[in-house]
């Protein structure tokens, strides 16, 4: 819950930060998150379009978060209830975040594609790890699309799997992410 | 004129500066300088690293090279074709090599394959400058402009400014005991720990100490202290435990300029610049001194590492890597060629001054390793006729002169004063060919014998006299002609004699040793006493011997010795036996016996031999007088002295293969190349080999090529075997194997061998089984024959038969003696008959059928019509089918035999065919004394049958009927 707020904070700072400079801020008018956990029994795969986010292209500051209940596209609506309940525990610790600053410096008013990393914390059943994520950005006049693809270790997060359900979800879980952020 | 003149002289000038360069080079002893090949001559070199094998990699700006002292050989990066430029190279603890380049790509070497690594994270956009490893075994790795990133896991991370780094510029990474990270920043010193997910940054910057703010090197220096190289203020030392900075007083003025790179070993720390080249500050004399360069415009040295024999590399300019003799040579150009030829002697004494004995006058040159002064000391009474052979300082601080034909003087090195020993004079001694000494005993050799002197405390000025022992006596020393006499550790007094050997004094009495100890020259020229107290001397031409105090141990050419006449040796600082030669030293490592050497390779010419030109100092510090001046040669600690042996690969048909993966080969893998290396860059063109492979070669063989090939082995196993050394003798070298074992082909496998003799053995069995059976077979049917002949034969004979034969023809006589006649034709047909078909396996039917229709007509005279044949055949040729013979008729003798025949009975017997079987029938008329039949008859003719044919006779009997039903056959 802390952690929530935490994130709410940061993303509230931002928001007051950048009003002052409207133009190098971005927001995700567009969002959304895939996920695929390939086990040896089981493909979960699961999606939401609920990704909220914003970019300081100045400070090259970021915060995204997304409501983890929202995710659907599952088997079955007790795959979406266990994954819910048993291992992300929503209730408790109902957003995941990545938050942080990008590691190189791009030219946003140059159009094209480009390839940068990010340094952040990315929080994911409450506990938060720092990361690099390679992003793909491509830039268009106000219009910047990122997507990004990188893995989640499910023990880095604390979320812990009974036994009987390893051969069913895969202890890397493949997250792939893609947003359209404009500014006003 | 004049004009022409001026062009002379310009043209002089030009002359001697040309030769004053060439001087230049010469003047560096150990230097070398190596370029990576024509091909490449654009390369710049970014790093160098030295590996644990000791092998020096260059990261240059297309890629990896290894250099093994005489090429550098380019690792390319698999599935690669862009340039990348090395610009960090490292080992870890698993052995490991990780290339850091300047795209921020990292390649990591496994068993020689270089691969890129991909990490999920991606790859630095900037520049890799430095790498390091924690003690948890995670490799660090600093960048030009990101920070350090590290990896963990399967993850990697980044340490920046947001996690209190205060510069993401990265010079170079150290690691301290605990396993701190510590990094040299633009601004200033980091210190990372990482516990968990916590990092913990420690900065270090001129508000803590630190002379300057950008920090470009950073190396260890033993007790988690480390070197730190600055940017415009030299070097400073910073302590991990205390996290205390301090600068030697040496570096507060420093005017150097910008640090690129350190070394630091055997206390002494080299620090490479932009501007100044290389510089060496010596610790424990808090002195810096300017190392010179190969040419004048070679001062921005980049990267220096040294290597495992005790030399400096360096790389000059970023593009030429030049070899240095490190701290172990020096040579101090002191004189010109002309004063060269006058000098017999040299001597350098305890304010590390050097001193020449010159004609009538000794020259000392003050603290050689600055800008040299020099000072002359003439010395009264001698002559231009005299030489001065000898110098030496007593443990007052007086220079000792030894002289041809003048005696012995002594000066005052402090005032200049000096005079001559005339006490000496009268016992003879005034040609002094050396003097040596220990503590306060000095030993003086010449050609009127030599003289022991014991200095007392008086004799701390020279003007007071000496008190001397005169060894002048030929029945004790065995010749007054000594060249050198020496004084060891245990108090004995050694004569080195010209023609009687050598000779010791012990308590007064005296010991020779000469030929008859084996000794094959009795010149001796020069005596030194190593660590272990043993006595090293040399000869006029049989080489240098030790002796322990029992047995003498002669060096030679064949252990390596360049030149047997030696006339001068001593003991270096770490009691090795350096032994001069006009072309260079030739140094004896007692321990193992090898020899290693300093000469041409390492740019050394011209050395004066003359038995005084060799001098130590009170560090053990070698001198020797060489034409472009005094060669200081230093013995370090703990350096490699000889090539260590490498196994580079081993190829297969000419393909690299894995050597730790494929030790095993098929019986046609047979054709093996190995390419292997005395890795020595003192000296790398001279190396000798010796290989042996275990399984094929009986005994070692020497070569100088560094590769061998076998081209067909036969299957065995095998032990490829090598050894290095710098000369003839392997004795003590190090050597590389390699095990590997050719698989015999398939069929000469003793499992296969089995499994033929198997298959055989299984092949010849059923053979012999089967002929066996085929054998018995037709032995079965000769004697189904022969039963046969005789069952038939004996029925015809049968008394009733001919019984009943002749009751027929007795009663047809009388009747009808015509049809008597006939009978008797048709009985002996019928005997006839039997008898040609008796031997035959097979008849026509036509025939059976003639012989039963014979046999027919003589039982039907006796049982007239009451017996009755009726043969229905048609559509059967009866040529055609064949049996065996007298089958019918036995058959139709066996229905008269056991039935009732008679006017109530009729038997009625039927021959007819009836799918492929011939069928013989008769109706049973049960007869009340039937003749007791063998069953021997029937069974016969089911036998030969079975023999003939697969098909089975088939006796079938019904209460009417008798019916014997016979297969078919065809000959043919």
């Amino acid at each position: 819950m802390k952690k929530g707020i935490y994130i709410s904070g940061a993303i509230a700072i931002l928001f007051a930060v950048t009003a002052a400079v409207p133009m190098a801020v971005y927001k995700v008018s567009k969002g959304s998150i895939q996920f695929r956990s390939d086990a040896p029994l089981e493909l979960i795969k699961a999606s939401s379009d609920e990704l909220a986010g914003l970019f300081d292209s100045d400070k090259k500051m970021f915060a995204f978060r997304i409501k983890v209940n929202t995710f659907t596209g599952f088997n079955g609506l007790l795959q979406k209830e266990h994954f819910n309940e048993n291992y992300l525990e929503t209730a408790k610790y109902p957003y995941a975040s990545f938050e942080g600053k990008l590691i190189e410096d791009i030219d946003y008013s140059k159009p094209g594609t480009y390839n940068v990393r990010a340094k952040g914390n990315l929080t994911v059943h409450g506990v938060t790890q720092e990361r690099i994520i390679k992003i793909t950005l491509e830039v268009k006049n106000k219009l910047v699309s990122a997507s990004s693809e990188f893995t989640v270790l499910l023990a880095d997060h604390n979320i812990t799997i009974p036994k009987v359900v390893h051969e069913k979800l895969a202890s890397e879980i493949k997250v792939a992410v893609s947003a359209e952020l404009t500014t006003p | 004129m004049p004009k022409q003149k001026h062009f002379f002289k310009f043209f002089n000038c030009l002359i001697i500066f040309l030769l004053t360069c060439q001087c230049c080079f010469a003047q560096l002893p150990g230097y070398k300088s190596f370029n990576l090949g024509e091909a490449n001559s654009s390369n710049k070199i970014f790093t160098l690293f030295k590996n644990k094998q000791g092998y020096i990699f260059t990261g240059c700006d297309d890629g990896l090279y290894k250099f093994d002292g005489k090429q550098f050989k380019k690792t390319e990066v698999l599935h690669s074709s862009v340039t990348d430029t090395v610009t960090a190279i490292f080992q870890d603890s698993k052995g490991q090599l990780w290339n850091g380049y300047q795209s921020g790509n990292i390649a990591v070497m496994n068993n020689g394959n270089l691969a890129y690594i991909q990490p999920e994270e991606g790859t630095p956009k900037k520049g890799i400058t430095a790498f390091a490893q924690d003690r948890q075994g995670n490799t660090w790795l600093g960048t030009r402009g990101e920070g350090i990133y590290y990896f963990r896991e399967k993850r990697m991370y980044l340490i920046n400014e947001e996690d209190g780094l205060s510069d993401l510029n990265i010079h170079a990474l150290a690691v301290s005991s605990s396993g701190d990270i510590i990094a040299a920043t633009d601004n200033g010193i980091n210190i990372c720990s990482v516990k968990g997910a916590e990092k913990k940054i420690t900065v270090i910057t001129p508000q803590q100490g630190l002379p300057d703010y950008i920090v470009t090197s950073i190396i260890a220096a033993g007790n988690d202290q480390f070197w730190v190289g600055l940017q415009d203020k030299g070097i400073c030392l910073y302590d991990h435990r205390t996290q205390q900075i301090t600068q030697p007083s040496a570096i507060h003025s420093w005017n150097k300029g910008q640090v690129n790179s350190l070394l630091y070993n055997n206390g002494n720390l080299w620090i490479a610049t932009q501007d100044s080249g290389l510089i060496n500050f010596t610790v424990t004399q808090n002195k810096i001194i300017s190392v010179p360069a190969l040419n004048n415009q070679q001062k921005s040295i980049t990267s220096i590492i040294d290597d495992n024999e005790g030399n400096v590399w360096l790389v000059a300019d970023s593009k030429t890597l030049i070899r240095t003799a490190g701290n172990s040579l020096a040579l101090f150009p002191l004189y010109n060629k002309a004063l060269f030829e006058t000098i017999h002697t040299i001597l350098a004494d305890h304010e590390n001054n050097l001193w020449v004995g010159s004609d009538m006058a000794v020259i000392k040159y003050t603290s050689p390793d600055a800008l040299s002064t020099s000072k002359k000391y003439p010395i009264a009474g001698l002559d231009l006729k005299t030489d001065i052979t000898s110098l030496y300082q007593d443990n007052f601080h007086n220079i000792w002169i030894g002289t041809m034909g003048k005696g012995i003087f002594v000066l005052n090195p402090a005032t200049g004063e000096n005079r001559q020993l005339k006490e000496v004079l009268p016992s003879g001694s005034n040609s002094i060919l050396s003097i040596t000494g220990n503590s306060n005993t000095i030993c003086a050799a010449g050609l009127e014998g030599a003289l022991v002197f014991e200095l007392t405390n008086k004799n701390i000025s020279i003007k007071n006299p000496y008190g001397f022992t005169s060894y002048n006596n030929i029945e004790n020393i065995g010749s007054t002609y000594i060249y050198n006499a020496f004084k060891d550790s245990r108090g004995r007094t050694w004569f080195a004699t010209d023609g009687k050997g050598l000779t010791m004094l012990q308590n007064g009495s005296f010991t020779h040793y000469n030929n008859k100890n084996g000794i094959k020259d009795n010149h001796i020229y020069s005596i030194t006493e190593d660590k272990q107290g043993r006595i090293w001397f040399s000869t006029s031409n049989a080489g240098i011997y030790s002796f322990d105090g029992k047995t003498f141990t002669n060096y030679t050419l064949r252990d390596g010795l360049s030149n047997l006449a030696v006339s001068s040796i001593k003991t270096d600082r770490q009691g090795n036996i350096v032994i001069v030669h006009p072309s260079g030293l030739d140094i004896i490592h007692p321990q193992t016996g090898n020899i290693s050497y300093i000469n041409g390779a390492q740019g050394i010419i011209d050395i004066n031999t003359d038995m005084g030109a060799i001098c130590s100092d009170s560090s053990g510090n070698i001198f020797v007088a060489t034409q472009n001046g005094i060669l200081k040669y230093t013995a370090l600690p703990g350096i490699q002295p000889m090539p260590v042996t490498i196994i580079e690969s081993v190829q297969l048909f000419l393909n690299d293969i894995d050597t730790n993966v494929m030790q095993y080969f098929k019986y046609d893998e047979n054709n093996f190349t190995f390419n292997f290396n005395g890795l020595y860059y003192s000296n790398s063109d001279n190396i000798f080999y010796q290989y042996k492979l275990d399984g094929f070669d009986s005994s070692w063989q020497l070569t100088t090529d560094d590769s061998k090939s076998f081209p067909k082995l036969s299957p065995g196993k095998y032990v490829f075997r090598v050894r290095s050394s710098l000369n003839k003798n392997f004795r003590n070298t190090s050597s590389a194997s390699f095990a590997f074992e050719i698989a015999k082909p398939f069929w000469k496998t003793w499992w296969f061998i089995a499994l033929i003799t198997l298959i055989t053995g299984g092949v010849l069995y059923w053979y012999i089984r089967t002929r066996e059976g085929r054998l018995k077979h037709v032995e079965r049917l000769r004697q189904e024959k022969i039963e046969f002949q005789f069952q038939v034969l004996r029925n015809q004979v049968n008394p009733h038969f001919l019984f009943n034969s002749f009751n027929t023809l007795i009663s047809t006589i009388e009747e009808n003696p015509a049809v008597a006649v006939q009978y008797v034709e048709q009985l002996s047909d019928f005997f006839r008959n039997i008898v040609t078909y008796r031997d035959k396996d097979m008849i026509s039917l036509e025939e059976e059928i003639g012989l039963l229709q014979t046999y027919f007509y003589l039982q039907q005279r006796r049982y007239g019509n009451y017996l009755q044949l009726q043969i229905n055949l048609t559509g059967h040729d009866e040529k055609e089918i064949f049996l065996p013979p007298l089958t019918l008729q036995l058959l139709m003798e066996n229905a008269i035999k056991h039935n009732a025949v008679s006017k109530e009975a009729l038997l009625t017997v039927q021959l007819y065919a009836q799918n492929e079987y011939l069928v013989i029938s008769n109706n049973i008329n049960h007869k009340t004394n039937s003749e007791t039949g063998t069953g021997m008859g029937l069974q016969n003719i089911i036998n030969r049958y079975a023999m003939l044919t697969d098909k089975k006779v088939i006796v079938h009997k019904t209460n009417e009927h008798f019916i014997v039903s016979l297969p078919i056959l065809k000959q043919g």
